[in-house]
C-alpha cells in the first residue's frame, strides 16, 4: 500500500486523498478556514500550507537517490503546499508546524493577515467559543499585531434573507457560503461583490436570501459573519448543552444537535450522518426549535375533574373510560410518536381487546424536493408500517366521526382536529383521550383526559425514516416529573462540545409538566389490571427488534447515534 | 548583442512601416494571410509546433515561457472534446502598452496569427479576450474581423481548405487581474475573475474545462512572421536565448516615450538613446525594466545589460512585458513605490488572504512614510510582509507585489531612511 510520512511518521493510505482530509482523518491538526468536505478546493485561505518533498529518482535506472547516510534524497516543492488542494502520493514527505520552523512561521503570518482587518467583536459575537479562527488564532497566530491602522469598515448587519445577518467585516471570504449556494443547494443566491479587501458576499440585487437551505450557511461560516436572525445575541455558546437528536418536521430524519440552555431548546443545527443528512438541515426543521419551549402544557387535565388535575387522577380517569368505552373506542396510532410509543399503544389497546386503527397520515404533495423534505410531514411513518400500522383511510373514519358512530377516541401525540379529520363539534359526544405536546393542539378543548406527551426533545425512542433508518433520540431536556430512565440518560446523552455538558441554569418555570407516553401508557393499563412486560423503551426496542423481523438489528446498541438501516419492507407507507 | 548603432539598420515586422495597414486589403497587398495559406495547404500541424519550438519564441505576456513547449502541451485530439486558444489582451499592466499598439495598427497579423496557432493545435475556437476600457480598438478589431470573415480568412473552410475555426471576441470584465490567464477563463465563462489553483494547468483543464491554450496578443503576432522567415530566422534576431523581435513599450521621464520595435537583447542604455535620452538632461534614477511588477534597476546596475531574461535575471531584475519605465534623478522613490502599491492594493482580486491583506497594509505603511509619520521599524516591517505574501498565493499578483516593495526598499534605502522619522535611539559606531 502507498505509504506517506508527515512529521516523520509513515501512514498508509488508499486512493488519491488531499493531504488536509487525509491528516484530519488520521486525527492529525492542521489549521484551515475555506475547506470542506463536502464542496469545491478553492484554497483561498492559505492557512493549511505545509511542506511537501518527493524521493528523488534517478532518471536513468529509475532507482530512488540515496545520500551518504543511505536515505533517500527528498526534493522538497520550491513553494509550500495548501494542503487542502495537494494530493498525496506514494513516497512523499510532508512536515506541518510540529516539524517545520517555515511552516510554523508561514502559518503564523497567515494568521495575522487574517486578523489584520477582523474586527475585535469576540466578546459580543454569537461564534466566540466555537469560532475556528478564534481557536486557530490562539493556537498558530502570532502574539499581538503589528497592524497600526484603521481597519477595513463594510457593511454590518445586513439582512440578507428572513433567516440569515451578515456582518461582512468579521468575513474572512473563505467563500464556503457562496461555494453552498453554488454547488450544495444551487440557489445560486449569494456571490462575493467589490474586490480585494473590500471583498464580502451578498446576494444580488433584488434577490433575498431566502432558500429553504439558506440557514446551512450559518454552520458553513468559519467566522460570526453569517447569524442567524433569530438566534443572533440570544445566548453564548458555552452557556449550552447540546444534545444528537433528529428532527421530526418531516420523514427524512436529519440528525441534528438541540442546544439547552436552562431547559429551553435555543437552537438546533445539524450534527454530521453521511448515510443521511451529511452536513445539512432544511430552515423549516430549524425553526421549529421554539416548539420545544413554547405553548407548553402545565400538567393533565380531566374534563370531569372540570381541569387541571394529578398525573394520578388523570391516569385513573384514564382507564376509567377505556373500561366503559373501551371495546367501541378508536385507538389512532402516531406517526409524530416513536416506535416505542406505538407500540406501548398497541399493547394498550389489546389489553381492552381492541386494535389500534392506524395512524394519520400527514401527508403534504409537493412538500418534498428529493433532498431533506419530504411529501411526508411525519417523522415515524417507517416505524408505524414496521410495526404493521397502517395509514388511516381518512374519508371512512371521518366520515363515521362526524355521524356519530365512534364513542371513544384515543389519540396518541396526534392532532385530528388539525389534520381534518373530524370537527370539533364531532368530538362533543365522543369520550377523547389525547396525548399531546403543545397547547395549540385544535383537539385539546375537546378532550376528555388530556395527557401532556414529552416531545422528541425530552424523551427516548425510535424513529424510522422514509429510507428504512432506524435512528434513536435521547433527551436534551429535563422534565418536571421523576422518570429514572430519563435521568439516567440525560447524565450521559448531552455532548460536551464547547462548554458544559450541564445545564447550569435552573428555572423551575421551564421545566414541563409532561411525561413520556411510554411512561404514561403502562401506567394506564396497570389500572386496567394489565402489566406491560417491557417498559423502559430500550427494552421496548430489545423486544421489538427480537420478535419482529421488520426491525432486526434495531437494537439501542446497534443504532448508536447514527442509526442503522433496516432491511426493506413491502408495507404499504402513507403516501 | 546588438551594440550600438545596429539598430538603425533594424527592419520592424510586428509594427512595419506602412500606411493604413490595419486595412485588410493593404494588409493582404503586403503578403499578408500568405503564411496561413502555406500552412494550411503545405504544412501538417504539428510541423507549425515545431517550427516554433525551433524559432526560440517565449510569451510576451510577462513569464516568458517557451511558446512552441506550451502549444506541446495540448493533449491528443479527442473527437468530441473541444478544444481552445485563447488570446490574452487584457493588457493592464502599469508601463505596459504594447498590445494595444499591435491591435491598432496591425490587427491582421494578431488574427492570422490566432489563425495558424489554431491550426497547429488543431483547434476550432480562440477567444480573443480584450481589456475591456479598450473600446475604441474593440470596434476597430470588430470591423476588421467581419472583413476577415468576409474573406474566408476565418469561419468554415478557410481559404478553400477543409479547416475550420472561429474567432470570437470578448469584452474584458475591468480589473488587472483579468490578465491573469485562469482568471481570465473564469471571467470569460461568466464568472468572476478569481484566479484558479494550478494544477490543473490550463492544457489539461481550461475554458469550461477543456483543453486551452493562452497566450499573449504579442506571442500570437510573432507566429505569421515566423511562418513567413522561418524559424531559424526569428531565432537569430536578438538574444540567443530569447530571440525575436519584440515591442519594447517606453515611458517614464525620456524625451520620446512611446513603443519602439526592435530585437531582444538591445542594450537598455542603447534604448534610452532611441527614445531621446532622458529630459531635460537629467540623470537617470532608477529604470523598471519590464512592467511595474519586475524589480526596479539601479542607474549603477544597468551598464552592459541587455533586455532579455539572461541578462535581466544577472542584473537583478526581469524581462516581463519589456514595458520599460525611466525615472530620472528627481523622482521620489517612496512616492513612486506608493504608487505601485496603490496599484496592486486596487487590483488584488481578494481571494487569498496574504494577497488581499498584505497588499493593503503595504500601501498603509508606504503612505504613511511618504507622509513623513514612518518608522524605520516600518521599513523591516514591509520587507517581513514581502516575504509573507511571496509564493504563497494561488495567482503571481502577491509576487508581483511583494517584488517592487522589496526591491525598491533594498535598492533605495536611503531615499526610505531619510523619510521616516529618526529612530529614538541614535546608532552609535
Ligand atoms: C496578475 C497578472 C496579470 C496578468 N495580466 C496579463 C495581461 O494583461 N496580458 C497578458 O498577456 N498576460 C498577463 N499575465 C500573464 C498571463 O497569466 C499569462 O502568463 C500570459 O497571458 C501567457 O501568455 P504568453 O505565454 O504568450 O506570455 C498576467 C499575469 C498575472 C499574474
Ligand atoms: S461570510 Fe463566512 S462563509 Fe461566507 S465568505 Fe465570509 S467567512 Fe466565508
Ligand atoms: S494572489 Fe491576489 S490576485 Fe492572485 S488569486 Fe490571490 S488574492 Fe487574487
Ligand atoms: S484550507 Fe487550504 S487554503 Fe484554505
Amino acid at each position: 500500500m502507498p505509504k506517506v510520512i508527515i512529521d516523520g511518521e509513515e501512514y498508509a493510505f488508499e486512493g488519491r486523498p488531499s493531504l488536509l482530509q487525509f491528516c484530519l482523518d488520521q486525527g492529525i491538526e492542521l489549521p484551515h478556514f475555506c475547506y470542506h468536505p463536502s464542496m469545491s478546493v478553492p484554497a483561498n485561505c492559505r492557512q493549511c500550507l505545509v511542506d511537501v518533498g518527493a524521493p528523488v529518482r534517478d532518471r536513468e535506472t529509475g532507482e530512488f537517490q540515496l545520500d551518504e547516510n543511505g536515505e533517500k534524497v527528498i526534493r522538497y516543492f520550491p513553494k509550500l503546499q495548501t494542503s487542502c488542494s495537494h494530493v498525496i502520493s506514494d513516497g512523499q514527505v510532508v512536515h506541518t508546524a510540529r516539524s517545520s520552523e517555515k511552516v510554523e512561521r508561514a502559518q503564523r503570518d497567515t494568521m495575522e493577515f487574517l486578523l489584520i482587518n477582523h474586527p475585535l467583536d469576540c466578546p459580543i459575537c454569537d461564534q466566540a467559543g466555537h469560532c475556528p479562527l478564534q481557536i486557530q488564532a490562539y493556537k498558530y497566530g502570532p502574539e499581538g499585531s503589528r497592524f497600526e491602522f484603521r481597519k477595513v469598515h463594510k457593511p454590518k448587519k445586513v439582512k440578507l434573507g428572513p433567516n440569515v445577518v451578515l456582518d461582512a467585516e468579521r468575513c474572512i471570504n473563505c467563500t464556503r457560503c457562496v461555494r453552498f449556494t453554488d454547488e450544495i443547494s444551487r440557489s445560486g443566491q449569494l456571490t462575493i461583490i467589490e474586490r480585494g479587501v473590500k471583498n464580502y458576499p451578498i446576494t444580488p440585487p433584488g434577490v433575498s436570501f431566502d432558500e429553504p437551505y439558506s440557514m446551512n450557511v450559518i454552520d458553513l461560516c468559519p467566522v460570526g459573519a453569517l447569524t442567524s436572525a433569530d438566534f443572533r445575541f440570544q445566548a453564548r455558546i458555552w452557556e449550552m448543552a447540546s444534545a444528537p437528536s433528529i428532527t421530526t418536521t418531516n420523514a427524512k430524519g436529519s440528525n441534528c444537535y438541540l442546544w439547552v440552555r436552562d431547559n429551553l431548546v435555543m437552537r438546533m443545527t445539524p450534527r454530521p450522518n453521511p448515510d443521511v443528512n451529511e452536513f445539512w438541515l432544511p430552515d423549516e426543521d430549524r425553526l421549529t426549535y421554539r416548539w420545544f419551549n413554547e405553548n407548553r402544557p402545565c400538567g393533565p387535565a380531566a374534563l370531569n375533574k372540570s381541569g387541571a388535575c394529578s398525573w394520578d387522577e388523570a391516569i385513573q380517569e384514564t382507564a376509567e373510560i377505556l373500561k366503559n368505552t373501551g371495546k367501541e373506542t378508536l385507538f389512532l396510532a402516531s406517526a409524530r410518536a416513536t416506535v416505542e410509543d406505538n407500540w406501548m399503544l398497541m399493547q394498550l389497546a389489546e389489553a381492552v381487546g381492541r386494535q389500534v386503527a392506524g395512524y394519520i397520515p400527514h401527508i403534504e404533495p409537493g412538500h418534498g424536493d428529493g433532498w431533506l423534505r419530504t411529501d411526508d410531514r411525519a417523522p415515524n411513518s417507517q416505524g408505524c408500517a414496521r410495526l404493521g400500522l397502517q395509514p388511516i383511510d381518512v374519508k371512512l373514519w371521518s366520515a363515521r366521526l362526524e355521524a356519530g358512530e365512534v364513542q371513544g377516541l384515543y389519540v396518541l401525540e396526534d392532532d385530528p382536529v388539525a389534520a381534518g379529520l373530524c370537527s370539533a363539534q364531532a368530538l362533543d359526544n365522543v369520550q377523547v383521550i389525547l396525548h399531546y405536546y403543545n397547547t395549540t393542539n385544535q383537539t385539546l378543548p375537546s378532550a376528555n383526559v388530556a395527557l401532556p406527551a414529552a416531545t422528541v426533545a425530552e424523551t427516548i425512542g425510535t424513529f424510522v425514516n422514509e429510507a428504512g433508518r432506524a435512528q434513536r433520540v435521547v433527551p436534551a431536556k429535563a422534565i418536571k416529573g421523576v422518570n429514572r430512565t430519563l435521568m439516567m440518560q440525560m447524565g450521559v446523552s448531552r455532548a460536551d462540545q464547547h462548554g458544559t455538558p450541564f445545564d447550569r441554569w435552573h428555572n423551575e418555570s421551564h421545566y414541563v409538566d409532561c411525561k413520556p407516553s411510554w411512561e404514561i401508557i403502562p401506567l394506564v393499563a396497570r389500572n386496567l389490571g394489565v402489566e406491560i412486560a417491557a417498559q423502559s423503551p430500550k427494552k421496548v426496542m430489545q423486544h421489538i427488534s427480537a420478535s419482529i423481523p421488520a426491525f432486526t438489528g434495531a437494537t439501542y446498541k446497534a443504532m448508536g447515534l447514527s442509526g442503522v438501516t433496516l432491511s426493506p419492507i413491502e408495507t404499504e407507507v402513507a403516501s | 548583442m546588438t551594440k550600438a548603432g545596429d539598430w538603425q539598420s533594424y527592419r520592424r515586422v510586428l509594427l512595419p512601416p506602412v500606411k493604413d495597414l490595419h486595412h485588410l486589403d493593404v494588409y493582404r497587398a503586403q503578403g499578408g494571410y500568405e503564411a496561413l495559406r502555406t500552412v494550411l495547404n503545405d504544412w501538417k500541424p504539428e510541423e507549425v509546433t515545431a517550427e516554433v519550438k525551433r524559432s526560440g519564441l517565449r510569451g510576451r505576456g510577462g513569464a516568458g515561457f517557451p511558446t512552441g513547449l506550451k502549444w506541446s502541451f495540448m493533449p491528443p485530439v479527442k473527437p468530441d472534446v473541444p478544444r481552445y486558444l485563447c488570446c490574452n489582451a487584457d493588457e493592464s499592466e502599469p508601463g505596459t502598452f504594447k498590445d494595444r499598439q499591435l491591435m491598432e495598427y496591425n490587427p491582421h497579423l494578431l488574427f492570422e496569427g490566432i489563425l495558424i496557432a489554431g491550426y497547429a493545435m488543431s483547434l476550432k475556437a480562440c477567444y480573443l479576450y480584450v481589456r475591456g476600457e479598450f473600446s475604441s480598438w474593440i470596434t476597430l478589431l470588430q470591423n476588421e474581423l467581419s472583413k476577415v470573415y468576409d474573406a474566408k480568412l476565418a469561419g468554415s473552410n478557410i481559404l478553400g481548405t477543409d479547416y475550420s475555426m472561429d474567432i470570437i471576441m470578448h469584452k474584458g470584465a475591468g480589473a488587472y487581474i483579468c490578465g491573469e490567464e485562469t482568471s481570465l477563463m473564469e471571467s470569460l465563462e461568466g464568472k468572476r475573475a478569481y484566479p484558479r489553483i494550478k494544477p490543473p494547468f490550463p492544457a489539461q483543464s481550461g475554458i469550461w474545462g477543456y483543453p486551452t491554450t493562452i497566450n499573449n496578443v504579442e506571442t500570437l503576432a510573432c507566429a505569421p512572421i515566423i511562418i513567413d522567415r522561418g524559424g531559424d530566422w526569428f531565432a537569430g534576431v536578438g538574444a540567443k536565448k530569447h530571440p525575436g523581435p519584440v515591442l519594447y513599450g517606453i515611458s517614464g521621464h525620456v524625451n520620446r516615450p512611446g513603443v519602439y520595435e526592435y530585437p531582444t537583447g538591445m542594450l537598455i542604455t542603447d534604448l534610452l538613446e532611441i527614445a531621446g535620452g532622458m529630459r531635460d538632461n537629467k540623470k537617470l534614477k532608477a529604470l523598471v525594466p519590464g512592467g511595474a511588477s519586475v524589480p526596479v534597476l539601479r542607474a549603477d546596475m544597468i551598464d552592459g545589460v541587455t533586455m532579455d531574461v539572461e541578462s535581466l535575471h544577472e542584473a537583478g531584475s526581469m524581462m516581463g512585458t519589456a514595458g520599460m519605465l525611466f525615472l530620472d534623478e528627481d523622482t521620489d522613490m517612496v512616492a513612486f513605490l506608493r504608487r505601485v502599491a496603490r496599484f496592486y492594493h486596487h487590483e488584488s482580486c481578494g481571494q487569498c488572504t496574504p494577497c488581499r491583506e498584505g497588499t493593503g497594509w503595504m500601501e498603509n505603511l508606504i503612505t504613511r512614510i511618504d507622509d513623513g509619520e514612518g518608522n524605520l521599524r516600518d521599513l523591516d516591517l514591509l520587507l517581513d510582509l514581502c516575504d509573507q505574501m511571496e509564493g504563497r498565493t494561488v495567482c503571481a499578483l502577491a509576487d508581483a507585489a511583494a517584488w517592487p516593495v522589496r526591491n525598491t526598499i533594498k535598492r533605495f534605502r536611503g531615499d526610505f531612511e531619510r523619510r521616516c522619522r529618526p529612530s529614538a535611539w541614535a546608532v552609535n559606531t
